[in-house]
């Protein structure tokens, strides 16, 4: 008994490490150093309490931050999700060269974002393609190019996001569609029911642990948003975003330690009570 | 009419298909151009056909290092990740201790702490322990992960444990029970859970990028992004090591396609 007790404390040893080392370690660290003025070269440093809190909430730079990421939340998940839906809904059918599609569509959230970046980067410059294209629309593209111009600049790289992401969350969707049994439809049309009715009563409800799965993944990860900011605009023309605040404040010039610990925890709870809001809904749902 | 409802949901399919695939596309052409030539639409079509990009890339720049640096902690960290997911994942599908029960909350715990919270810290981490701007900045921290260990979890719970009783009572070692029994029997999943951990490696950027300064460790994605913006370098060259970077990716994904769908679908869908 006593052996197989060390057993399985050497099998997990290596997470165990991991876990404290990695992981524990610096979320803590980082909670403390959040109450000090630790910059990179000061060998000493001080307790400030929660001085660095009240100065992030008067430092423009840093509403700026957050308010772009609540607007990058907000604007791309329901966005995202919609469209994945609906290409899910799309190839879900059998019928030629759906495997090509599906492949297709998926294609881009495989491909590494910096490369992403880098492609669209060119595509939105002044007479890029897409301004291009802008122009046979009739709308008239900006001066300088959607990066260059901060009323265009965020909303151009949202965009391009979701059109990244809308294939991965349209496999998620698919799994879900393929969970609904046949039976289910097969009793509607007997009784009568439209394919939209069906769609209705019986996919949308049933996809529901589904697209709440996704919009938990998908807001952590908006949270987050970080390569493409550098790559395209290097938080120029309004685009910071709060992990491109905390780089710059805590790995930049300054090396702030202690004010950019201070930021993280503020996206750590705002991240915290969204998470913690979206499982009460889906236990409410009765799905976890 | 059955016809013409069939005909507008290909047309609707392939109008989708070209908005998917046409940047990447767009990315290939434009890195088999001559350096010098326009990106105009008319030159996509008519412009010649050269590698001539490729070649100065790998001759003139550090490319190759980039890419070896790529595979090298791709490789490592994929292995890792085999061994040390498995262990841990075994560990807590296995053995009922209450100290598993502390393991399986912390590994839920980590999944849903964002990831941001340790950039600064694993910064300093890295530097206090002099390993600041190495190989190992870019491999330790991710020997093995959460969501790791979570997939295979569930794989071995639907095992049956008979065959290990078995070979328990035929006086079998543990750690013999482990690799030579258990191991073989999650093949297909550490094989799907080794494709999620090589391309996330691959395509990563945030870490490797704060964590290395000089061209010796830099991996791919880091190098890129940081040759944007230089003078000396046009579209045409950087789109060419763009697709250096995604060919890999590209044809991993063709031939192992079906590991790679049933990756994110096992770990998305839990109903």
């Amino acid at each position: 008994m006593k052996q197989k007790k060390t057993t399985a404390l050497f099998l997990a040893l290596p997470w165990i490490v991991t876990l404290l080392l990695f992981w524990l370690y610096p979320i803590i660290y980082s909670f403390i150093v959040g109450f000090t003025d630790k910059q990179l070269l000061s060998k000493t440093f001080q307790w400030v309490g929660f001085d660095n809190y009240k100065a992030l909430l008067s430092d423009d730079s840093f509403l700026l931050a957050l308010k772009n990421t609540a607007i990058f939340v907000v604007g791309t998940i329901p966005l995202t999700t919609i469209i994945a839906l609906l290409l899910a809904l799309l190839v879900n059918k059998q019928f030629k060269g759906r495997g090509l599609f599906r492949a297709g569509y998926f294609l881009p959230s495989i491909t590494s974002m910096v490369v992403i970046a880098l492609i669209f980067t060119n595509l939105f410059q002044r007479g890029g393609y897409i301004a291009l294209l802008a122009e046979m629309l009739g709308f008239t593209p900006p001066q300088h190019g959607f990066l260059l111009d901060s009323s265009t600049a965020l909303f151009s790289i949202m965009a391009m996001d979701v059109w990244m992401a809308v294939g991965y969350y349209m496999l998620i969707f698919l799994a879900g569609l393929k969970s609904i049994p046949q039976e289910l439809y097969e009793a509607a049309r007997i009784q009568g029911a439209g394919s939209i009715r069906q769609f209705f009563s019986i996919t949308l409800p049933l996809l529901k642990p589904v697209a709440l799965f996704i919009l938990v993944i998908n807001s952590i990860k908006s949270f987050q948003v970080f390569v493409e900011i550098f790559v395209m605009t290097q938080g120029k023309f309004e685009t910071s975003t709060m992990v491109y605040f905390i780089y710059e404040a805590g790995l930049t010039t300054k090396f702030n330690f202690g004010y950019a610990s201070a930021a993280a925890y503020i996206l750590f709870l705002i991240v915290a009570v969204f998470s913690f809001m979206q499982f009460r809904l889906l236990k409410n749902r009765g799905t976890v | 009419m059955k016809f013409v409802k069939k005909l507008l949901r290909y047309v609707l399919l392939f109008f989708i298909l070209g908005i998917m695939v046409f940047p990447l596309l767009w990315m290939f052409r434009v890195s088999l151009m001559e350096s010098g030539n326009s990106i105009s639409f008319d030159n996509l079509l008519t412009a010649s056909f050269s590698l001539q990009n490729y070649i100065d890339l790998f001759t003139n720049s550090q490319i190759g290092k980039y890419l070896y640096n790529s595979i090298f902690v791709g490789l490592i960290v994929t292995v890792g990740n085999i061994v040390f997911c498995f262990m841990t994942a075994y560990t807590i599908a296995r053995y009922k201790y209450i100290v598993n029960k502390v393991l399986f909350v912390s590994v839920i715990l980590i999944l849903m702490i964002p990831i941001h919270i340790i950039i600064i810290p694993m910064y300093l981490l890295m530097v206090n322990f002099g390993i600041y701007d190495s190989y190992f900045a870019l491999i330790l921290p991710w020997l093995v992960n959460p969501i790791g260990i979570f997939l295979v979890k569930q794989y071995i719970e639907s095992i049956p444990p008979a065959m290990e009783e078995a070979a328990r009572i035929d006086g079998a070692g543990e750690m013999r029970i482990l690799f030579r029994i258990v191991m073989p029997l999650c093949k297909p999943v550490l094989a799907v859970l080794a494709i999620q951990v090589f391309f996330t490696n691959w395509n990563s950027f945030l870490f490797p990028f704060i964590l290395t300064q000089s061209d010796s460790v830099r991996t791919l994605p880091v190098a890129l992004a940081l040759l944007q913006g230089h003078q000396a370098i046009d579209w045409q060259h950087l789109m060419a090591g763009s697709a250096i970077a995604v060919i890999p990716v590209l044809i991993v994904f063709i031939v192992l396609q079906k590991q790679i769908v049933s990756g994110i679908t096992a770990g998305g869908i839990k109903q």
